[in-house]
Formats: structure tokens, sequence, C-alpha cells
């Protein structure tokens, strides 16, 4: 575990518990600890918002609200929930969606939505998602999603949407793109051997 | 399990609920553990998609991050939902005593409060009480607090400032007659009480949560309830 860390950071699996103990370090104040945890993870959560927010200043501005966040409520993470890894990219990822809600009143994106239709919208991002996904494993994980399953996962995940939105965008009911959300994770859950 | 609440897990997890549905989901995930589990495994896994686009940024970033946070106070441990030694919710003895004191010199000072104690019966029809706790829960502002009580036992507090309401549950000892617990509501210097609950056993009780409200408090007091706390509380939860 620790030799695939350091040479691919970003290939993080299952429980890591050094990563988990670093979070707890965190949340009492121990800045080395923190200054560790940021160099382990940093790149996954750049990435991740880079992915969301596009606009790469913007980005950098949301990654530091991110990370100074995970030092500020450390507290509230609770290994028995989950991993560490998982709590900083929830963050992570909560702060991304929230930037790209944020900057467009929702009816001008609903009306976006409505305007780009369907096709345009899952074509660039499932361009960019077969180009830019690293991690053999999951790319492998995807590809063995329905068609309707990977739509709505990347859509809601990497495209930041909501998932009226996502449903609107693939014009398929709204329902539908509840259960396909759902299915498609527990899928991509069970094929990359995510603990529990 | 509600099957149309819980095929929004997957949503959730990938952030992609409407606020409405986030709060009605959230409030289903405090009542539904198996919920929970799912939503856990499903977070863990769209950690690895966003782990599978990674991407260095800048290093001009971390020294950024690293002065911000010398800045920034860090949040003290959450204590929700689960049960936690005395010291860490319930003010430890020595400093509850003074702060006590200190509330009720200040109490005192101000003009007699009319305090319209009521007694509260016991445990209500069982649904009712059920259906208030779940309303409580539900609320988007809601404070669950589970604390020891001293002399043993807990007890279960919760919170909304939006519904005015607070419940306290707990299985009380027994008094004899000659006593009864009181609940006090109490902001800033202001103690109120909240009524009264006689004898022992498993009590429940939800009473209003007047406006600036920082803790609930529980006193044993002379049979028919007191102006104001004569002794320490056997428990003292915040309540915001």
């Amino acid at each position: 575990m620790g030799f695939v860390n350091d040479v691919v950071p970003i290939t993080i699996t299952g429980r890591n518990p050094e990563l988990d103990e670093l979070l707890v370090l965190v949340a009492r104040g121990d800045e080395a600890a923190f200054e560790r945890l940021y160099d382990r993870l940093i790149a996954s959560v750049f990435g991740l918002i880079r992915r969301v927010v596009r606009d790469r200043a913007q980005a950098e501005e949301v990654a530091q609200e991110v990370m100074v966040e995970v030092w500020r409520s450390a507290a509230r993470f609770d290994p028995a929930r989950g991993s560490a890894m998982s709590w900083v990219m929830t963050v992570a990822h909560r702060r991304a969606v929230d930037r790209v809600r944020s900057a467009q009143a929702s009816t001008d994106r609903e009306n976006r939505v409505a305007q780009m239709g369907g096709d345009v919208a899952y074509d660039h991002v499932a361009e960019t998602v077969t180009t830019r996904l690293e991690g053999e494993r999951v790319r492998r994980c995807i590809d063995g999603l329905t068609e309707l399953q990977r739509q709505a996962v990347t859509m809601a995940y990497y495209g930041g949407y909501s998932y009226p939105e996502v449903a609107g965008l693939l014009k398929v009911p709204l329902g539908t793109v509840k259960t396909r959300m759902r299915d498609g994770l527990v899928r991509l859950r069970d094929c990359m051997g995510v603990e529990r | 399990m509600n099957d149309e609440i819980h095929t929004l897990s997957g949503a959730y997890a990938l952030n992609a609920l409407p606020l409405r549905e986030l709060g009605e989901f959230e409030g289903h995930l405090s009542r539904c553990e198996t919920c929970t589990i799912e939503v856990r495994g499903l977070q863990a896994t769209a950690a690895r998609l966003g782990a599978a686009v990674a991407e260095m940024p800048p290093r001009a970033l971390k020294s950024r991050v690293m002065a911000q946070i010398t800045e920034v106070r860090q949040e003290p441990p959450q204590v929700e939902e689960e049960e936690e030694p005395p010291v860490a919710e319930v003010v430890p003895l020595r400093r509850r005593g003074g702060r006590w004191a200190l509330a009720l010199a200040a109490a005192s000072a101000v003009a007699a409060v009319s305090i319209g104690v009521i007694a509260i019966n016991e445990i209500q029809a069982r649904d009712a009480t059920i259906q208030e706790t779940q309303s409580l829960l539900a609320a988007p502002d809601a404070v669950v607090r589970k604390v020891r009580m001293v002399g043993g036992g807990t007890a279960t507090v919760i919170a909304s400032g939006d519904r005015g309401k607070v419940m306290f549950t707990s299985d009380l000892p027994p008094l004899d007659a000659s006593k009864t617990y009181q609940m006090w509501v109490i902001g800033g210097e202001q103690i109120r009480s909240a009524g009264l609950m006689d004898g022992g056993g498993v009590r429940t009780a939800t009473v209003n949560l007047p406006a600036g409200t920082e803790h609930l408090g529980v006193t044993v007091e002379p049979a028919g309830g007191s102006q104001q706390p004569t002794t320490e509380p056997i428990m003292l939860a915040k309540v915001v």
C-alpha cells in the first residue's frame, strides 16, 4: 500500500489507516500532520474541483477553501464512519458543486440546460471523462456500467449537475435518473472493491 | 424503509439532490442505519472517481493554505448523537456550580419573572411522542444531544429553535413525594422554569424553547417546584 501511494498518490484504494490517523491529529491542531495530509490529498482534491469548476483560478480558490475547511472542521471526522479520503473528497465535491450552482441563478441554469440539449452535454462529458480518467481500475469499472448509469453518475459527479438537471439533459424521467445514479454507484462500488 | 426515499442514496452521494430533497433525505438518514451505511460506501466510491482525475495544483497554493490555517481557529470536537463523558457535554461540577450560582444571582437581580410552572403528565400516548420526536428531528436546525446525568443514567435532548420546542427524555431515578424534577430553560442570565416531572421512570417531555435559550437544565426541587433552581442541575445540555 505504501509503495503504491508513494508512486501514484492518486490511486489510494480502500481504507488507508495512515491518512485517517493524520486527520485525527489535524483535529488536535497538529500543523505538521496537516501538511502531510495536504501533500497526500491535494492532487485528488484539486483534480476533482478542477473537473467540476473548470476555471483554473476558481478551482484554486475552491481548493484553498476546502483545505482550510478540512483544518477547521477536522474534529467532525469520525474514523468509525468512513475514511479520511472519503471525508475530504466529500467536502471538496460539495464545495465545488456549491461554486458552480451559485455561479448561476438556478433559473439561468435551467434555461441553459434546456437550450443545450442532451446530446451536446453528454458528448462533452463523455469525451473529457474518457480522455482524462486516470487509474485503470476506475476506468474499467466505469466501462462496466450501462450507458445510462455512466451518464447519470458522471454528469452528476464531474459535471456538478443535480439529478433533475441530469434528467432534463438526458430527457429521461426523474425516477429513472435517481435509480441509475444509485445502481450505477453500487456497481462501481462492487467493481472497485470499496470497503464499507 | 421507504423505498422511494431510499433510492435517493445515489444522488445524495453524488451531491445531486436539490435543496428541498436534501433536507428530507438527511432527516431520513438520521433514522435509517442501513441507508447511512449504504451512503458511506457510495461516498467512498464517489471519492475514488474524484481521485481518478487527480491533478497537481501550483505549489503556491500550499503556501497560501499553510499560511491561512495559522489564522483559522479549529472547531471543538463534535458531540452529536453520541454519548460522551459528562465533562464534554455537561459543564463540569465545579464550573457548573460557579456558573449556575452566577446565573442565579443575576436572575434574582432581575424583576421577579412570572414563571408559569406547568405540570407535565406521564408519557403521552406513545404514538404522539414518536410523531413529535420525528417532527423535531426533521427540523433543519435540530440539535440532538445524548448526555450523562449526574448520579447515573443518560438523557436525550432534541431541540429546534425553528420549531420553538425542546424534547427531553430519560429514565429518571424515583423521587420521594416531597420532591419533583423541574426543567429549566437557560439563556444568557435568565433561568426560566419549563415544567415539572414527577416521580421516576421513563419520562418524555416536550416544552417550549424561548428564543435565546442556550441550555436545558434539570434539577431536583421541593414538590410543587421552585421559582428558581435551588439545587445544582443533574443535567445541563446545550440546545444550540
